[in-house]
């Protein structure tokens, strides 16, 4: 081919691609008839076509970085929003209180962080939920960026005793804190509790005992474990209730059920969260057969969590 | 996941549409929601983002009718295909029935194919799924542009590519056109009550 059969290629190419929304693609085709142009003095109208080219690379420029520079979770119409709950709630719907608690999440997880709150400061107000739904809420502000927003909601939750009962505040306090220590941010957040009374009240084993028996634990999303030091086996976490994780092993993955026994320990535990991967030790404490609905033949087993 | 309520004899499934960005996913919901109006159950939802890409996911409700006397609905979903949606795609993922993985014909996207299905099959790892194991389709998009000069991978390559190992049905496509759109969906809706039917007996 001859290069200016060559170069005509490369820009119906180029056109092509921009015509798909192929941005880089077309910007490369463009480079590259560009750099062609450049190397052929001879062309006619070499200058008018270089002109051309470099302002087609420049626009695309300003499209690709229109593109990247668009929002990731812009604000959504209600009723896409209420679709996102109805979707993405996965629970049996006779657990109402665990298909809402999911559908609050699925619009957090969408960026959704303004209508995702309204719902989570009404499942605050389910004793159940309550202490999920606190977490969520203080997620949300530092999901979205409002780190001041999280540490005053906790705040304001701390000086109205109505709500909470002050074991439920000092887990809320933990797992808040736990979020500013990671983020090496020199804050220390008041307790319900006073320190010295604390200390006076409980030793340093029992306060290990309250942070593993409570609710500070961070939303596990996915775990790694190897049952009697078999292959590693990924679960996705289907619930979490505290320190006590649901998951689902598929029936036909023989080997892990017959791994998996109650009552087993389990020393190694990988726990994924929307924060952090981190070990753990844990316990089987259930294993059941599932035997109606969409995952008959499946196996859940719940894993409580018991040190991290 | 599928539900089914085999007492009102009715089946709710869902198919999701995968593959890179800008392969044609949503354009073959479009195709559906327009070829297909009879059978559309409501209106599509596309929650996109600049330059008309999918930001989150397409959501098309649609109804297949009666087959062996159950009501057969199926929710149709495209997942975001640009890379750094990687966290929407597997939360769109989560609970799939039937997969159609919609690859691009063009020759410049053939990592970008490669790239996207070893995503899928990581993120239905994730979900304790086996990629060789759920009902799936593949697609080459964009077969029309052949006729535009533009190069395109032959569908050996792309079989070679992409098949090799998971022996899928194949159906050349052009989303625009709407070439291939019905016959894939169809393909993805049959393996997917097999499959359904396996698992449920939902047929008997």
């Amino acid at each position: 081919m001859d290069t200016e059969s060559l170069i005509k290629s490369l820009l119906k190419e180029a056109e092509l691609y921009q015509s798909q929304g192929l941005l880089d693609d077309a910007k490369q085709k463009y480079d590259n008839a560009a750099a062609l142009i450049e190397k052929n003095p001879e062309l006619e109208n070499r200058q008018d076509l270089l002109d051309t080219v470099s302002e087609k690379i420049g626009a695309l420029g300003s499209d690709i970085d229109k593109v990247e520079k668009a929002s990731k979770s812009p604000e959504l119409s209600a009723k896409v929003q209420d679709l996102i709950k109805n979707l993405f709630a996965f629970s049996d719907e006779k657990d109402k209180d665990e298909t809402e608690l999911e559908g609050a999440i699925a619009l957090a997880k969408f960026g959704q962080f303004d209508a995702a709150l309204a719902e989570f400061n009404e499942l605050i107000k389910r004793d159940s939920l309550r202490v999920v739904a606190a977490k969520n809420i203080l997620r949300c502000h530092i999901a979205n960026a409002s780190l001041d927003d999280a540490v005053a909601q906790y705040g304001q939750w701390l000086s109205s005793d109505i709500v909470f009962s002050s074991q439920q505040l000092e887990s809320i306090r933990i797992f808040l804190q736990g979020i500013l220590d990671r983020k090496r941010i020199d804050k220390r957040l008041p307790s319900v509790v006073s320190s010295t009374h604390f200390e006076a009240v409980v030793t340093p084993s029992h306060v290990e005992e309250e942070i593993s028996e409570d609710e500070e634990f961070l939303d596990i999303t996915l775990i790694g474990i190897r049952p009697k030091a078999g292959r590693l086996i990924e679960l996705d976490v289907n619930f979490q209730r505290g320190n006590t994780i649901s998951v689902l092993i598929p029936g036909r993955d023989k080997d892990s059920i017959n791994r998996v026994e109650v009552g087993l320990k389990l020393d190694d535990v990988e726990c994924s969260s929307a924060f952090a991967v981190f070990m753990a030790s844990g316990t089987v404490i259930e294993k059941t057969r599932i035997d109606t609905g969409a995952k008959r033949g499946d196996y859940r087993v719940e894993i409580k969590i018991e040190s991290a | 996941m599928a539900i089914l309520n085999l007492k009102n004899r009715e089946i709710e499934c869902k198919i999701v549409y995968y593959g890179p960005g800008r392969s044609g996913k949503t354009t073959n919901l479009e195709h559906i929601f327009k070829a297909f109006q009879k059978h559309v159950k409501g209106e599509m939802v596309s929650i996109d983002t600049e330059g008309d890409r999918t930001l989150f996911f397409d959501f098309l409700p649609f109804g297949v009718g009666k087959i062996k006397g159950c009501d057969v609905r199926v929710q149709l979903y495209t997942v975001p295909g640009q890379v750094q949606y990687s966290s929407t795609r597997k939360l769109v993922l989560k609970g799939v029935d039937g997969l159609v993985f919609v690859a691009d014909s063009l020759e410049v996207r053939r990592k970008k194919n490669m790239i996207s299905l070893k995503d899928l099959q990581q993120n239905l790892k994730d979900y304790g799924t086996n990629i060789f194991e759920v009902p799936l389709v593949l697609q080459f998009n964009k077969r029309d542009l052949a006729e535009q000069g533009i190069p395109l991978m032959s569908t050996e390559d792309m079989e070679r590519d992409l098949n090799r190992q998971l022996k899928a049905p194949i159906f050349s496509a052009s989303a625009v056109s709407g070439d291939g759109v019905g016959q894939t969906l169809t393909e993805c809706l049959k393996l997917t009550l097999q499959s359904l039917q396996r698992q449920f007996n939902w047929a008997e």
